[in-house]
């Protein structure tokens, strides 16, 4: 027991100057929105009093409620669509050779080195010619194709990870080849394309660039878009409504941070198969 | 047959745009000032389509930041709104390339009549209007009462001469007071510059149609700015600081004087109500000239727009007086109208009644294409000079060079 | 084995190449179209510029300094974050009070807009009325003002530093999910060899580790590389053009100065760069698995 009070000193020691720079701006944002109105511009750490009343008044004055539930539509929505067309592709590369794989796994990488920053005005004429402007779903729709890259990726290398012999057995007693990937395969890589998920939510949680470019009225505005409007420009910036509003915007993703962390335990992908 | 395919891959069809498909749909993109701008103007589309039962009007708020980038994409997608604000600076390059349409066959006498001429006459190009002006503002000093006081300064500097030396003293005040709050950062760094230039004498664009910047009114401008950076007597770190840091160190209290638009009385009334401070003219030259910024966006009408009446409807009832004076007085604006002028809220407003006396010396930044490069190459140059990281002829002859080059000459 | 649309790869792979060539194609060729192009500030095509647009940006002193720059800030965040994150991950990997707790906070900057990010550290890097300044001087490790953001000596180093700070979460996380498919009997089996950390380090986590370490270094490349928000909001560029990157002046050119040719061609300009880099890496790698 002592052994592991020893390691948990040390690496808490080891971790702490990050800790203490990571935490640095979300104690900026917690101090900020605590603060009365007339002393936001103070750079004091202490304020005279603290007002939790500036998060109720943030959420009606900032429309916080609709794109909340934006945000988390166009990323529960974008995350389903970009995994389920890239578990088969990855399964693909991780149990199949065939001709065109390595250029399939280039093609992936370079779909990625275009910024969103690049490809707006193309992405836009291709979302009115699709007449889904000012609607979510074009940005579900690019959002899950620009993450399918990504998701192939990891998913492939955890896929590879998982042994064969389990689908060959499958096989061997009759099971068709959809059957043994869907009773089988997945039930072990379920880990796997959680963690992947969760990757791809995130991208989609934060999403900025696309979503400035495609939506345009307040009721469809997602998250970073809604808190960015609050600064952008205006003749004056209510910082503790922002910084309230960004504090709550991080809840939800911590939560799941929280619960995720759990699938990065070692043996957890292997562990199953034994 | 593809569409339909995406749309269901897509998820529910939730096709908003073509819901309302009878009834006539006015699309109108509009900067936001301040957190009052999106319910003002939904308030209007309501008030609107109340009298107008067959008209849908959808309101588009994007930020200042991003307007123009908005902009530039939605006209090359072909996906524009029916009206929009544009900053009038920008207004040229609408017209040049036939994406605003004119609004002189819709505007009657009455209706020209409602405007301040000094307003309107920017968003008139070629005998045409092509903007009607929504917001206006022009720039006077702001002071601190009590920081004066302390310093014992008991005239309000009217010359740059007299500024410096009003500078001095409050700065001599503390380590934390600053006389003169200066901008050296984003958006209107070049602005903040030419306020002592053209009281110098100088001109943005010359009559041979060149570069001003390299002219004796220039160097001396851009020298004062920089001893009084050099003497302390600016904020530290100019570089670092916008116009919003600069007002914020203002309502705290830490710098006497500044430079700025009507809004931050506005501001200052909701987040510093007991500041003490006073609105003047900002300070003449040793020839006595004097300039002041003035700025107006303008509402403009898209060529390809095809409910160009219902359009017109709209603009006739924003630039009423009574919807114009809850604009202006909500977003601390100068008004454009009138009416709105004369409203007792308007007329015996101490600091509005300071700016409008600058008013007849307003410049307005000059109607050509390529404006915003121009100003990035100005400020680069005077950031250039105020980091020390260049002499100031050098400096402002080089920059001079690339207006030359951008202007075409 | 029987044949079944779910054994052929072509159809597997179908739908997800489907729609990302759709995404990525279709705009690509818009692109590629408006650089050679004479186009109207708003995009518009007006007639065939050939590689005028090109030798346009080629002509721009400014396009080399912020090229340069960006070599700077893209190897600096990629080699600073995968250097701080594998530390970090292999710390986080042991069993240790409250490793929950840790993971979730070295996690957190991911779990903020990037734009919102480097909006909060533009406030908190705020020279008079900043909170960096602030603490600092209350842990009187300054006694005057430093203004961050007021020269790029200073400004560009935080930027980089900004960078790094929110690319580790990432970084981290892909680590965490590497280490946690090293099944554990390969280090009960080394150990029973004697074999001490470091050697299981360099023997065993190392190379298994390799293909997420490499996703790592290829996709933060990526990332970083086209990273706009941190310098645009702290800095815009500025001053006097000393801290843009590519991306800054690109979008400078596009949608400020409205120069959509020019901007498209620093576009292809820049696709090609990073294709280059990355090839390089990659057949660096692959011989480097060989091997």
């Amino acid at each position: 027991m002592s052994a592991k009070w020893r390691r948990t000193f040390w690496s808490w020691a080891f971790l702490m100057p990050f800790v203490v720079l990571v935490l640095f701006p979300f104690t900026v944002m917690f101090v900020t929105a605590i603060k009365p109105a007339t002393e936001v511009l103070n750079p004091t750490w202490w304020p005279s009093q603290i007002q939790w009343r500036n998060f109720v008044t943030m959420w009606e004055a900032t429309n916080f409620g609709p794109a909340l539930w934006n945000s988390v539509y166009v990323s529960v929505v974008s995350t389903g669509l970009a995994i389920s067309v890239s578990i088969p592709a990855a399964y693909a590369l991780s149990r199949y050779q065939f001709t065109g794989k390595g250029f399939f796994r280039q093609f992936l990488i370079v779909s990625q080195m275009l910024s969103p920053m690049v490809l707006v005005i193309g992405l836009f004429k291709l979302v009115v010619w699709l007449g889904i402007l000012d609607n979510v779903n074009s940005v579900v729709f690019v959002y899950a194709a620009f993450n399918i890259a990504f998701t192939v990726w990891m998913l492939q290398s955890y896929f590879s990870t998982i042994p064969k012999d389990l689908e060959e057995a499958a096989w061997m007693e009759g099971a068709s080849p959809f059957k043994a990937l869907v009773k089988v395969f997945l039930p072990l890589a379920i880990p796997a394309v959680t963690v992947t998920a969760i990757f791809s939510f995130i991208n989609a949680w934060n999403e900025f660039v696309i979503a400035l470019t495609m939506l345009r009225r307040q009721e469809s505005y997602t998250l970073p878009i809604q808190i960015f409007s609050l600064v952008a420009g205006r003749y004056t910036i209510e910082w503790h409504h922002v910084m309230a509003a960004a504090l709550v915007a991080t809840i939800p993703v911590a939560i799941i941070f929280a619960w995720l962390q759990r699938y990065l335990v070692r043996g957890l992908a292997i562990g199953a198969v034994k | 047959m593809k569409r339909t395919w995406l749309l269901s891959v897509a998820g529910a069809a939730l096709l908003s745009l073509n819901a309302t498909a009878q009834a006539d749909t006015l699309r109108v993109t509009v900067a936001e000032y301040s957190s009052k701008t999106g319910p003002y103007f939904e308030e209007a589309a309501t008030a609107f389509e109340a009298a107008n039962p067959e008209t849908d009007v959808q309101i588009e708020v994007v930020p200042w930041d991003v307007l123009l980038q908005k902009l530039t994409t939605d006209i090359s997608g072909g996906a524009n709104a029916d009206l929009s604000i544009i900053g009038t600076r920008w207004l040229i390059d609408f017209v040049d390339q036939g994406i605003a349409a004119p609004f002189d066959s819709y505007m009657s006498d009455e209706f020209n009549d409602r405007f301040f001429p000094t307003f309107l006459s920017p968003s008139v190009m070629d005998d045409k209007t092509y903007g009607l002006p929504i917001a206006a503002s022009a720039r006077a000093m702001y002071y601190n009462k009590d920081l004066f006081e302390q310093a014992g300064i008991s005239q309000v500097p009217n010359t740059w001469e007299d500024l410096a030396a009003a500078a001095e003293k409050i700065a001599a005040l503390g380590d934390d007071v600053y006389g003169y709050g200066m901008q050296g950062k984003e958006i209107e760094t070049d602005v903040y510059f030419y306020y002592a230039f053209w009281a110098y004498g100088g001109n943005l664009i010359d009559a041979d149609g060149t570069s001003g910047l390299d002219s004796e009114a220039g160097y001396q401008a851009a020298k004062l700015y920089k001893s009084m950076i050099d003497g302390g007597l600016t904020q530290p770190g100019v570089t670092s600081n916008t116009r919003e840091d600069v007002q914020n160190l203002f309502k705290r209290g830490k710098v006497g004087m500044m430079i700025t638009a009507p809004f931050l009385s506005s501001q200052i009334a909701t987040e510093a109500p007991e500041l003490s401070y006073g609105v003047a003219a900002i300070p003449e030259g040793p020839s006595g000239a004097r300039g002041t910024y003035g700025v107006t966006d303008s509402m403009i009408m898209f060529e390809n727009s095809e409910v160009k009446e219902t359009a017109w409807k709209f603009l006739d009832m924003l630039f009423e007086a009574e919807w114009r004076s809850k604009f202006t007085g909500g977003e601390g604006f100068l008004p454009v109208n009138k009416a709105v002028a004369a409203e007792p809220a308007f007329a015996d407003n101490a600091d509005l009644k300071a700016f409008a006396a600058v008013l007849p010396d307003a410049r307005f930044a000059p109607v050509i294409p390529g404006w915003e490069e121009i100003a990035a190459a100005t400020s680069d140059a005077l950031q250039t000079i105020y980091l020390g990281d260049g002499e100031v002829e050098a400096t402002l002859d080089g920059a001079a060079e690339k207006i030359d080059r951008i202007l075409g000459n | 084995m029987t044949r079944s649309p779910f054994t052929n790869p072509y159809v597997l792979i179908l739908p997800g190449f489907l729609l990302s060539a759709f995404i990525i194609l279709w705009p690509l060729f818009q692109l590629g179209n408006i650089s050679l192009s004479e186009v109207n500030r708003f995009g518009q095509i007006r007639g065939f510029a050939g590689f005028e647009n090109y030798l346009a940006v080629f002509n721009d002193p400014d396009f080399y300094g912020a090229l340069w720059r960006t070599l700077i800030w893209t190897f600096g965040i990629v080699i600073g974050s995968i250097g701080t994150a594998l530390p970090i991950a292999i710390v986080l990997h042991e069993d240790f009070y409250g490793r929950g707790l840790a993971r979730v906070i070295i996690m957190l900057p991911w779990a903020v807009s990037l734009t919102m990010t480097a909006i909060v550290w533009r406030w908190a890097l705020s020279g008079e009325s900043g909170m960096l300044n602030s603490a600092l001087m209350g842990l009187g490790l300054i006694d005057t003002n430093i203004q961050w953001l007021a020269q790029s000596s200073t400004a560009f180093p935080m930027q980089i530093l900004i960078g790094i700070l929110v690319t580790v979460p990432f970084t981290v996380t892909i680590f965490l999910g590497g280490l946690s498919s090293i099944p554990d009997d390969l280090y009960e089996a080394a150990r029973l060899e004697g074999a001490n950390p470091f050697q299981l380090f360099a023997r065993i986590t190392l190379p298994l580790i390799r293909p997420f370490l490499n996703i790592a270094i290829v996709l933060n490349t990526i990332y970083v590389f086209n990273s706009f928000p941190i310098i645009w909001a702290t800095t815009q560029g500025g001053p006097a053009n000393s801290t843009d990157i590519l991306v800054t002046y690109l979008y400078k050119l596009g949608f400020r100065f409205g120069k959509l040719g020019e901007a498209s061609a620093l576009s292809i300009m820049m696709f090609a760069l990073l294709l280059f880099f990355t090839l390089i890496y990659v057949v660096l790698a692959m011989r480097g698995e060989k091997e």
